[in-house]
């Protein structure tokens, strides 16, 4: 046999894009040179509800070279395919947010491209704007069905013939808390951008490449894209090929918007007959693509006087903005982690989301868990604090582990390590000694600089991969070729978009196939030469895609190594030489035991969580209401660290991700307006503003990931918010409920306020 | 391509003068032309507020006079004004070299605080002295500094020179009394004396990037008790860097014991009205410079 090669997987290799990267020498969709391609740009609606009433072009200017369209020239059906058929690719009558798009425009100058738009005249009969979840409740306007309602989803858990309500009333100490989240903006650090080539037939041929039409930009989920371009163009889908350039950045960004924008840049290129690029900039990225949903969540829980949680209801309400885009599966992410990390014995979760006119809220990092787990987790310290207890010590009394329930009632079988990221987290912080110590309000020290210092906790977990039935349905698949030289090339859906997707594929690709690192190519995304994996979200890039990776690297070097004695790449020559083509597509198989039910909403929701507890240590002046976050600890459990520096970064950046969000990001918006959509106003945290991490990496393997890998790249989005608000609140005694918590906000609240605390 | 393209340069010209004089000849030929001239400095102003331009606005620009190669503007003197020191910035002068002059660092280690809190190093490092006051930002960092420290300007043309004071340079939001034809060819600042309270305290929307919500300098001396000297400058709660000349007017000639918060509170309550905007609130904005203020002069 061969001789043994190292193993990768659990070291930190170098990333394969890394020379690239910091030399500047990857290639982004805005680095792609086409020769002959016009710039294309956007005009959109500036009204939050209307009917178009017409598009008038300005006859003074200059037209000649340049190409607008509308509507009218979308060859297919004008629907971006997701979920529902509801939102346009260019609006026709109905206008339904500020950035709606309605009409296109290329040309070969960018100056003149920018008058051109400029040029372009919408008659638009306002109608009164739906701009918040009130308002779409209130019901006086109805933009979406009958009653502005999206989605809606309901978990009931044991509840045994009774209302939660009876459930609630019938324990000890009964809590009621309204909690509330907002916006978020991905602020990836590549705004989104696409360049088209519509080739008509014969003309691929002459170019070497595929007839129809050929896209590549930046994107997260080429066969997203695919499918919504099918759809617009009515091609079949050997016509359409969308590829990958080097992503900077996705954070969920890049999971929707994505198809609109392919569609956008091919109808131009198509009508025009020239390439086109289409490369937001920041502001126009800020306002038209999607964000984070806004969200109120009530919760009414019964415990013991000794702290049992008994009973669990929550209403969740969501704001879907104009269009449903993923909104539906966000919102079953939320409801199911709006229990968080601990055991009902019952339980009711009512979710739903409703339209707004503003932009599409979508996919974002945590994908509507960090906005119930933030919920749940201040109604935890709430609870803790009616029961004068230690809210760290209330969540250690109440933890699932193996062998409990969760709300819809799925068993937990293995790999829950939330007790030893709890002690971790504790330990290292010293949690204890100093939530007693800042308990004590001592008198700021110094009369020039007034200061105070807390201490919080979060303890939360994160559903690894789809929900439900969703990989069953998916089916991802991953191919595996042999090359010369004995080489193999891994062909996958799953994009690298700056969180190592190619570097941890070769660690588990070699390993698995007992082949050394650089022996193994990673195909770069374009539908035409990948499967459909699945889409680069959820979590499950390592733990599902990478499962198969594995899997079909292992099956190709077994018949390599099968095939005779000798080393690997003659070997592999001479069987490829026999056999011309040596190649596998493995399908992924969800476990067995992992059962659900759609229509109930019960069973096993995820095939296993990653568990973590996080820490946030904070001081905040007491003029300025600034608060610094000065210590946090995070210890998250992820099954394996396949290559733990990126791990520690994904748990370091989800975390200043929480903390921009809790701390720092604002969407300001008046009349479906966006008013701060650029980088300097709207404020993320910044290197200086990051605290100091210590960050654990946990252990607990999961039989069904590789190497016992679950996810790691939503869990550090979920518990940085409420460990920060636990701590803000120790310091200054205002209650925080809502996010965010600006020194503004902060202000507000200590001089409204002054709550009475127990 | 970006939302707005910086428009009209493809006919602009750009000049690159050696000295002061020939900045200026420059300039007034092009006033006399009437062409439409802007000066650049460490274009960290002027290139962004181009670029966010909206294209319908973008007018085109005939002649750029860049000052990056007249060597006089970067210079950092002493001189002695009536017993007193003072420091001489040339317009050119970036928040760098306050960062690693020593004389600066030693004399008055409130602008290198000051210059430490604007942007990021790159900023730092193009940024200038005048091109912080010509702007003529509310928000400017360089500007309350300066102000504090009884910062006069000289303005120099074709045609000669004259001193305004920081605090009478402004009339208006974002306009000032810069001539066409003009330029900024020193900022004289007065060093504080030994033991005097210096404060900068920037209130920004981070640590870094950050564009402040509220920002004060204050320069307090005393003697035996008594305050001889309160001078202030505070970004971002009005139209213009504002002095708080009452406050000044409070404080002077008192005690430090005889001032009193609420008294203080409502000097500052008739001098600002901040707003609401997408930073912050009027209302933080008055909480935090009251606080400021008072956290510069409380016994
Ligand atoms: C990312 C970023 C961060 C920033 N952060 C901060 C911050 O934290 N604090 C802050 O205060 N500012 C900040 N700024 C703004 C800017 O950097 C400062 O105002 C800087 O001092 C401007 O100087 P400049 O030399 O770059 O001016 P320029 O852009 O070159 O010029 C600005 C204006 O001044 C005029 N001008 C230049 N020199 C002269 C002269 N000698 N005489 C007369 N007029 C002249 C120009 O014609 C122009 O109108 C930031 C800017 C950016 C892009």
């Amino acid at each position: 046999m061969t001789s043994r090669v190292d193993r990768t997987v659990g070291k930190n290799v170098s990333r394969v894009d890394g020379h690239a990267k910091v030399t500047g020498q990857a290639v982004y969709v805005d680095d792609l040179t086409t020769p002959g391609a016009l710039f294309g740009g956007t005009v959109r609606s500036a009204v939050a509800r209307g009917t178009l009433r017409g598009i008038r072009k300005d006859p003074s200017f200059d037209w000649t070279g340049i190409t607008v369209v509308t509507a009218a020239d979308i060859p297919g059906d004008n629907v971006v395919a997701l979920i529902e058929d509801d939102q346009p690719l260019l609006a026709k009558d109905a206008i339904r947010h500020v950035y709606e798009p309605v009409a296109l425009v290329a040309c070969d100058d960018p100056v003149r491209l920018q008058q051109a738009i400029a040029a372009i005249t919408l008659d638009v009969e306002p109608l009164p704007p739906v701009l918040s979840i009130e308002d779409a409740e209130a019901k006086k306007q109805i933009i979406y069905g009958k009653d502005n309602v999206q989605k809606r989803y309901v978990i009931e858990h044991e509840l045994g013939g009774k209302t939660i309500d009876e459930l609630i009333l019938a324990c000890d100490v009964v809590v009621t808390g309204r909690y509330a989240v907002h916006h978020q903006e991905q602020m990836y650090i590549e705004p989104q951008g696409m360049v088209a080539h519509w080739q008509e037939a014969g003309e691929g041929a002459e170019a070497g490449v595929g007839d129809g039409v050929h896209v590549t930009g930046s994107l997260q989920c080429p066969f997203y894209v695919h499918k919504a371009m099918k759809r617009a163009f009515a091609l079949e889908g050997d016509r359409v090929h969308i590829g990958q350039a080097v992503t900077g950045g996705g954070f969920g960004g890049k999971e929707e918007y994505p198809s609109i924008l392919a569609a956008h840049a091919a109808l131009l290129s198509k009508v025009a007959g020239k390439p086109v690029r289409m490369i937001y900039g920041r502001k126009e990225d800020i306002e038209a693509t999607t964000k984070r949903h806004p969200a109120r969540i009530e919760i009414t829980t019964g415990c013991t006087k000794a702290g049992e949680l008994v009973a669990l209801k929550v209403e969740c309400a969501m704001d879907g903005g104009a269009y449903v885009t993923l909104t539906p599966v966000v919102l079953s992410r939320g409801i199911l982690h709006a229990a968080g990390a601990y055991k009902w014995k019952h339980a009711r979760i009512h979710g739903w989301a409703v339209a707004t006119n503003t932009p599409p809220n979508g996919a974002f990092r945590g994908f509507g868990a960090p906005q119930t787990i933030w919920a749940i987790e201040r109604h935890m310290d709430r609870i803790a604090e009616k029961l004068g207890k230690d809210p760290l010590t209330l969540r250690q009394q109440n933890l699932l582990a193996i062998g409990a329930v969760t709300v819809t009632g799925q068993t937990l079988t293995q790999s829950v390590g939330v007790v030893e990221c709890i002690e971790k987290a504790v330990k290292s912080s010293d949690y204890f000694a100093k939530r007693a110590a800042y308990a004590k309000p001592s008198p700021a020290a110094g009369s020039r600089t007034r200061t105070r210092r807390g201490i919080g906790a979060a303890v939360f977990m994160h559903g690894a991969g789809f929900t439900g039935s969703g990989e069953r349905r998916l089916k991802g698949k991953v191919q595996v070729d042999l090359e010369p030289g004995g080489r193999l090339r891994v062909r996958s859906a799953s994009t690298d978009i700056g969180q190592g997707t190619e570097t941890i594929f070769r660690q588990i690709a070699a390993d698995a196939a007992e082949l050394p690192f650089d022996t193994i190519e990673i195909e770069t995304p374009n539908t035409s030469n990948v499967p459909d994996s699945g889409p680069t979200v959820a979590s499950r890039t390592v733990m599902v895609v990478g499962s198969i990776v594995g899997k079909g690297a292992k099956m190709i070097a077994d018949r390599v190594r099968a095939s005779g004695t000798g080393d690997f790449a003659t070997l592999a020559d001479a069987l490829l030489a026999r056999e011309k083509k040596v190649s596998t597509l493995v399908e992924y198989e969800p476990p067995v035991a992992v059962q659900w039910n759609d229509d109930t909403y019960r069973g096993d929701a995820y095939p296993c969580y990653a568990w973590a507890c996080d820490i946030a240590e904070v001081e905040v002046d007491l003029d300025t209401f600034e608060t610094k976050v000065i210590g946090f600890w995070a210890a998250q459990d992820i099954g394996k660290a396949i290559h733990p520096i990126m791990c520690a970064g994904q748990v370091e950046g989800g975390t200043l991700q929480a903390i921009g969000w809790a701390l720092y990001e604002n969407l300001v918006m008046k009349d479906g307006h966006i008013l701060n959509a650029r980088m300097t106003n709207y404020v993320i945290p910044t290197s200086k503003d990051a605290p100091p991490f210590t960050t654990f990496l946990v252990e607990h393997p999961f039989s069904g990931g590789p190497s016992g890998a679950k996810g790691v790249g939503e869990l550090p989005m979920d518990g940085g918010a409420p460990a920060i608000a636990a701590a803000v609140e120790q310091a200054i005694g205002a209650l925080c409920n809502d996010l965010p918590l600006l020194p503004e906000d902060l202000f507000r609240a200590k001089s409204k306020s002054q709550v009475a605390r127990s | 391509m970006s939302a707005h393209a910086p428009a009209g340069l493809a006919r602009t010209e750009m000049v690159c003068p050696k000295t002061i004089a020939e900045a200026c000849a420059v300039l007034a030929q092009a006033h006399r032309d009437k062409r439409a001239a802007s000066l650049l400095a460490g274009g960290t102003d002027v290139i962004v507020d181009r670029h966010l331009m909206p294209i319908e606005k973008a007018r085109p620009l005939d002649l750029v006079v860049d000052l990056t190669g007249v060597d006089e503007l970067t210079a950092i003197s002493e001189r002695d004004v009536a017993g007193e020191r003072h420091l001489v910035f040339g317009g050119g002068v970036t928040y760098w070299q306050l960062r690693t002059d020593r004389r600066v660092l030693a004399a008055i280690p409130m602008l290198d605080a000051m210059a430490k809190d604007v942007g990021a190093v790159q900023i730092q490092t193009r940024g200038t002295l005048a091109g912080n006051i010509a702007t003529a930002s509310p928000a400017a960092d360089g500007v309350p500094a300066l102000m504090a420290l009884d910062g006069v300007v000289k303005l120099v043309s074709e045609g000669g020179a004259r001193t305004v004071p920081l605090d009478q340079f402004f009339l208006a939001y974002r306009k000032t009394v810069l001539a066409a034809g003009e330029l900024i060819a020193e900022i004289d600042v007065r060093v504080p004396l030994p033991g005097a309270r210096v404060t900068w305290r920037k209130v920004g929307t981070r640590l870094a990037q950050a564009i402040s919500k509220v920002a004060l300098a204050g320069v307090i001396e005393e003697e035996r008790g008594t305050i001889t000297r309160a001078r202030f400058g505070v970004a971002s709660v009005a139209a213009v860097t504002h002095p708080l000349g009452g406050v000044r007017a409070l404080a002077e000639g008192k005690t430090f014991k005889a001032l009193d918060r609420a008294t203080v509170d409502a000097a500052i309550d008739l001098e600002i009205k901040p707003i609401d905007d997408v930073r912050s609130t009027g209302a933080y904005r008055l909480h935090v410079a009251k606080a400021l203020v008072w956290r510069a002069l409380a016994p």
